[in-house]
């Protein structure tokens, strides 16, 4: 019991015990804060009997009737007397009696001598951050933790069968395998080959043609020459693209999208630049530095703009102004928060979000660490930005006015109603309807393309008028926030500047001087960090490959997550991306290379008794189709599918044009059945990877929906000018599956249409069609 | 006559499935093997005392003063504004507005009801009245969040999740966690957040009557039974022949088993999902309206081993009477009042309610103070709600707010206290159901909540 080991260790302590630190933390600053502070603080002018609370000072001397608390005898101090509510007159809170835990919670605390950290006025400390225990691991001692050590490459493993290597990363595989008493899996036959090679790149599978063209081709460099020619087509950027959209929890719109925080306009276009950033291979630490600053970047292109999506697109929460000051600081420190976890996460594997309320348990990241980086956040704002090339003050006025409609229109939204609100605000809210229909129509003059991003600007809540909260955004000033203690907003520490994570900096982190410092940050990210982010980086494309990643966990890095299965592996493949310019095509093609990637997916008995998870990977992990895949797989089969690149999106199942998955609308609130069905990730926070669930209500859809019969129509259709019935089965195979089908499939095929004419008085090939796009085979990656 | 149609419908399909439905749907469904990749059910820490939730939701925040907390002193005050009451809401009010509706003490408990529920009244002495609910936001969105899964912030997994994580489903061809609401808003309030996605709730629309109606995709418009099962035979011997030639592969089994699922499902869900199955005087003890039947088709689920069923009342924010309140309590609580009792009578009977926990309440209250002249606005600083059944003392009220009903005072219970007693009841200590995710471990209480043994039996 904490309590009882509190009690023994306290007695006779000169300095306060760190337990006893987290004990007033926990259970004490809380009650204080939430409970007592409103009426007795030292920021109040006259707190209520003179009494202030927010320090050790402030208890001791008491208020008016006397000390509030005597260490080491709750019986004697009037704190408890009023907690207690057995007094006629003392009993506090006013608004009802605390829970007798937490009755004895201060009746122990006090028992022990009260341990305190605050010295002074509440402003002044910094709370358990700075004075307490310190983060689960100490810096110094996190520093040598095995995902922030400085990459190098790796000696090939020693291996008895070097003949099965192709590439360096297959020493590593072979040795892991020899070391399990596994063998790999003979390499898989030619049409698997090109069909996985095909999907995994591009997303789409290939045609027939495709198929038995490669089977056919002896050439040596045959199989090299397809994977280049795969990262060459523009499918691919569509394919990997959409990865990325996963981590960077991209959507159109916002979790709720009340009055103050509409969708986005023109959402679509951070979409596109990803995709033609993946296509054009830009470097990932270039890839990641424009996603923070691409505007201040050598070299910057007005379209590169579209790349502030990243932040520009991020989920903000509704701000309801009639809202107190610090219920709006707490939304707007959630979304603060959403851009740590979404940054610290995805690119880094590191949970620094866990830091908010109190240093990390586990990992030396301490509450300063993110306040720091959050300060960046509260350091820009989301704004559109023009992306053509135009004056630069004219660019700035153009985004600011935009900024203006939409906040007022927000606004007026809001607070529209004006019985809700206080009447001397009225006229102001009257006004803002002519004065936003009037920007609106001045700004639809400019025939200006705008693209969701950011731009430097500190963000401040006002709650100096009473009765409306204001948020106070100040361009060109950024904002160092103070630790908020328990992450309570009301409750603000040291102020903390701007900066990077102290355990990737050689002595004192040093303070971002330029602008939000969202340059800076990225910098360090692919820089101080970078090793660490080329690690999680690399791991997860090699999840996508493969369908399980090297680290499990692949957004956790730390302490708490998994070590790597292949160690050497990843160590050695993350230094040569980083020595080959962080090229995404180079990983790639490093990868689907190896003799690991080649193997068959055929379960060997034997090996998946010892090893049935396949984490030495004795053979290539066959999976179902991720819903983009398979939609797009069925639209190409019945010749429906429109390649048309970019631009708005529409309905997952429109087929008006029926664009590519890629293309679909992301709502964060709202997102589409079909999508939700196939477990496409809600994007309100980063989601680490994608969950598999094989579900009836899926096969429901493949067996019922109106989408999937029209396909089956749109296939029978492209086949049906082929008289010769056996030929037109045929056709469809060759279509649905790229393959012809077995004598027993044409049989199956025939005998299912004499039945059905037998029914119906003809042949419905539109059914005939339907059951082959819900097959198995074509859901299905081996 | 619709009788009429399913039985026949379900002899065909029994002559269709080779004996399937001769079998009744539970034990038939019971015995599947699960068609999906889920992991084991954590399972209750110690021995349940319920087995099943039925959240009846007022969606925007009834008024608890004009319903189960009377509040004589607004009639001495009406009108007034005693500093007492000038507690920030999100928007401006007026003074004390008293209730128009009589109490009456019912039952052996003699709990006082107001006259707009004569059926709770009726079964008040299997209510657990907590008079003294407090929450920590005044504004729909984030605190709807709160009591659905313990955070403002939408992004943690809805109670109805957790339990599904925590206990697994009866019937592994129900989802664990339904959503009964008339249209599909808020679909994120029954995310499965973190949690594995097949926690997630499932929505049926409730408005409708005929389960096509009510579960997308649920009907084939272009075949009958016979056709479909010769279209399926079709797709699972494709199926079949390609799962050999790949040498075994546990998606593509579960892909096999799942579609036969389905098909099943179209003809057993139309059993379980038609209330219209139930007895005329059944269906007229409920009522109706669409809460009615949700209530009702609550109870079919429940029977049938689904874990947790949360119905809305009603599309929109019924509930939120910024204006002409009382005009739209007299319209409103008629329908609730008789849908809710009936639920618990029949629950009872049936020997259901010892196993079920049925929670009824919104997100906030409402002031004591008006709003536009007529209306409340939201309070989150005290409100009522009610639990029955699941191991829960009937009969009670427990806690208090002041005398004009604005804050609780008395016995103070958090959202957090609520979600700790619920899932005590179901058999877990809320602070040991956690889930690993992000680099530490959530609950769905966050670091907060304490179980109200004094309201347990």
């Amino acid at each position: 019991m904490r309590a009882v080991a509190l009690l023994l260790g306290a007695a006779g302590l000169v300095t306060a015990q760190s337990s006893d630190i987290e004990f007033f933390e926990r259970r004490i600053r809380p009650i204080l804060v939430e409970q007592c502070e409103v009426c007795h603080s030292s920021r109040l002018a006259e707190p209520m009997g003179g009494l202030r609370v927010d320090s050790r000072e402030g208890l001791l001397a008491g208020g008016a009737s006397g000390p509030a608390i005597v260490p080491g005898s709750p019986d004697r101090s009037l704190l408890v007397k009023a907690l207690r509510y057995s007094d006629p007159v003392l009993k506090m809170p006013p608004s009802g009696k605390l829970h007798d835990r937490a009755v004895e919670d201060f009746m122990v605390w006090i028992a022990a001598g009260a341990t305190d950290p605050r010295t002074g006025p509440a402003q002044d400390v910094s709370g358990a951050a700075e004075e307490g225990s310190g983060p689960g691991t100490p810096i110094d001692e996190g520093r040598r933790w095995w995902a922030f050590q400085p990459l190098a490459e790796r000696l090939s493993a020693d291996v008895s069968d070097p003949d099965w290597t192709i590439r360096k990363s297959d020493t590593f595989v072979l040795a892991k395998l020899e070391q399990h008493g596994l063998r790999p899996s003979a390499e898989a036959d030619r049409r698997t080959l090109v069909r996985r090679a095909h999907l995994d790149l591009t997303g789409l599978p290939p045609r027939y043609d495709e198929i038995e063209g490669f089977a056919a081709d002896s050439s040596p460099n045959a199989y090299s020459d397809l994977i280049d020619r795969l990262l060459r087509s523009p499918r691919y950027g569509e394919r990997w693209g959409r990865y990325w959209l996963d981590v960077a929890r991209w959507a159109e719109d916002h979790p709720t999208s009340e009055a103050t925080n509409r969708p986005f306009a023109h959402a679509w276009r951070y979409r596109d630049w990803v995709v033609e950033a993946f296509n054009k291979d830009i470097p990932y630490d270039r890839f990641v530095r424009m996603q923070f600053a691409a505007d201040l970047l050598p070299g910057f292109e007005p379209s590169d703009m579209r790349a502030l999506g990243y932040l520009g697109n991020a989920p903000v929460y509704h701000k309801d102004r009639r809202l107190s000051r610090e219920v709006i600081e707490t939304i707007a420190s959630d979304d603060w928060d959403e851009r740590v976890d979404a940054v610290s996460r995805g690119l880094l594997g590191l949970t620094v979000a866990c830091a908010r309320c109190h240093d990390h348990k586990f990992d030396p990241i301490t509450a300063e660490d993110y306040h720091g980086l959050a300060g960046v956040f509260a350091s820009v704002w989301p704004v559109g930005r023009p992306m053509v090339a135009m004056d630069a003050k004219e660019a700035q006025r153009l985004t600011w006015e935009h900024e203006r409609l939409y906040r007022i229109k927000g606004v007026y939204g809001n607070l529209k109603d004006l019985d809700t609100v206080a009447e001397e605000l009225h006229a102001e809210i009257i006004a803002m309807k002519p004065e936003y229909e009037a920007l609106e129509k001045e700004l639809a003059k400019y025939d200006v393309p705008m693209t969701p991003a950011v731009i430097d600007c500190g963000v401040w809540v006002d709650g100096s008028t009473p009765t409306v909260t204001r948020m106070d955004l100040r361009p060109g000033e950024p904002r160092d926030l103070p630790v908020f203690i328990r992450g309570n907003v009301a409750n603000p520490g040291r102020t903390v500047p701007r900066r990077f994570l102290a355990v990737f900096e050689q002595g004192e982190p040093q303070a971002f001087v330029h602008g939000s410092g969202r340059l800076e940050l990225a910098k360090k990210i692919v820089g101080e960090a970078g090793p660490l982010a080329a690690r999680v980086w690399v791991n997860r494309v090699w999840g996508w490959h493969f369908g399980k990643h090297l680290v499990r966990t692949p957004s956790d890095f730390g302490t708490q997550g998994q070590k790597p299965t292949h160690p050497d592996l990843l160590e050695d493949l993350a230094a040569r991306f980083v020595a080959n310019g962080w090229s995404l095509k180079w990983l790639h093609r490093e990868i689907m290379l190896s003799a690991a990637y080649r193997q068959s997916s055929r379960l060997v008995e034997e090996f998946s008794k010892t090893d049935p998870t396949n984490r030495w990977i004795w053979r290539m992990q066959p999976r179902r189709l991720d819903v983009e895949a398979w939609r797009d797989s069925i639209l190409q089969a019945s010749g429906e599918l429109n390649l048309a690149m970019g631009g708005p999106s529409s309905a997952v199942d429109s087929v008006d044009p029926a664009r590519r998955s890629v293309y679909s609308t992301i709502s964060r609130g709202r997102l589409h059945p079909v999508l939700q069905l196939y477990d496409f990730p809600v994007a309100t926070q980063h989601t680490p990877q994608r969950q598999v669930t094989t579900t009836p209500l899926q096969q429901l859809f493949v067996l019922n929906s109106g989408w999937i019969q029209e396909r089956g129509r749109g296939l029978s259709k492209a086949v049906d000018g082929i008289a010769n019935r056996s030929e037109r089965v045929v056709a469809l195979y060759r279509r649905t599956l790229a393959r012809d089908p077995t004598d027993r499939e044409s049989e199956l095929a025939l005998e299912y249409l004499d039945a059905r004419r037998a029914e119906v008085g003809r042949e419905p090939w539109e059914e005939y069609a339907h059951s082959l796009l819900a097959t198995n085979e074509l859901s299905f990656l081996n | 006559m619709p009788d009429d149609r399913i039985s026949t419908r379900r002899r065909f399909v029994e002559s269709l499935c080779g004996g399937f439905g001769s079998v009744g749907l539970a034990a038939m469904l019971r015995d599947q093997l699960p068609a999906n990749t889920a992991d084991r059910p954590v399972g209750p820490h110690f021995a349940p005392k319920a087995k099943h939730v039925i959240f009846l939701f007022m969606t925007g925040g009834p008024s608890h003063m004009d319903l189960f907390d009377p509040k004589p002193a607004l009639k001495t005050y009406a009108g007034q504004r005693p500093e007492s009451v000038d507690l920030r809401t999100e928007r401006m009010t007026g003074g004390l507005l008293p209730s128009p509706f009589e109490f009456h003490r019912h039952g052996q408990s003699g709990i006082e009801v107001s006259e707009l529920l004569p059926n709770l009244g009726g079964i008040v002495d299997d209510l657990c009245v907590i008079r003294s609910m407090y929450t920590f936001n005044p504004t729909h969105t984030p605190a709807r969040n709160l009591i659905h899964s313990g955070n403002i912030a939408a992004t943690r997994p809805s109670m109805g999740a957790w339990i599904s994580y925590g206990l697994g489903t009866e019937n592994r061809n129900l989802p664990g966690f339904v959503v009964l609401s008339p249209g599909a808003r808020g679909g994120d309030l029954w995310r499965a957040g973190f949690l594995p996605a097949e926690h997630q709730g499932t929505h049926f629309d409730n408005a409708e009557s005929d389960p096509e109606k009510m579960i997308r995709y649920l009907r084939n418009d272009k075949l009958d039974a016979r056709a479909q099962r010769r279209q399926l035979d079709l797709m699972q011997a494709l199926n079949r022949d390609h799962l050999d030639r790949t040498g075994g592969d546990a998606y593509l089994d579960a892909r096999i088993r799942a579609m036969e699922t389905a098909y099943r499902m179209q003809f057993e869900a139309l059993d379980v999902f038609d209330v219209r199955n139930e007895p005329a005087s059944v269906r007229d003890e409920y009522g109706e309206t669409p809460f009615a039947k949700g209530c009702l088709l609550a109870r079919r689920l429940v029977e049938e081993g689904v874990r947790y069923v949360h119905l809305y009342y009603g599309p929109g924010q019924p509930w939120d009477d910024h204006k002409t309140i009382n005009k739209n309590l007299r319209e409103r609580c008629p329908d609730m009042d008789r849908g809710s009792a009936a639920l618990i009578r029949d629950l009872k009977r049936r020997g259901l309610l010892d196993e079920t926990l049925v929670v009824w309440g919104g997100e906030f209250g409402r002031t004591p103070v008006s709003e536009a002249g007529d209306g409340r606005d939201h309070n989150p600083y005290g409100f009522t709600m009610w639990l029955a059944g699941g191991g829960v003392r009937g009969g009670l009220v427990h806690g208090a707010t002041d005398d004009f009903g604005f804050q609780a005072v008395e016995n103070r219970v958090s959202i957090h206290d609520l979600h700790a007693t619920v899932l005590n009841q179901l058999g877990f200590d809320h602070e040991r159901l956690t889930y690993r995710y992000a680099g530490r471990d959530f609950r769905l209480t966050d670091i907060h909540g304490t179980v109200l043994r004094e309201l347990l039996a």
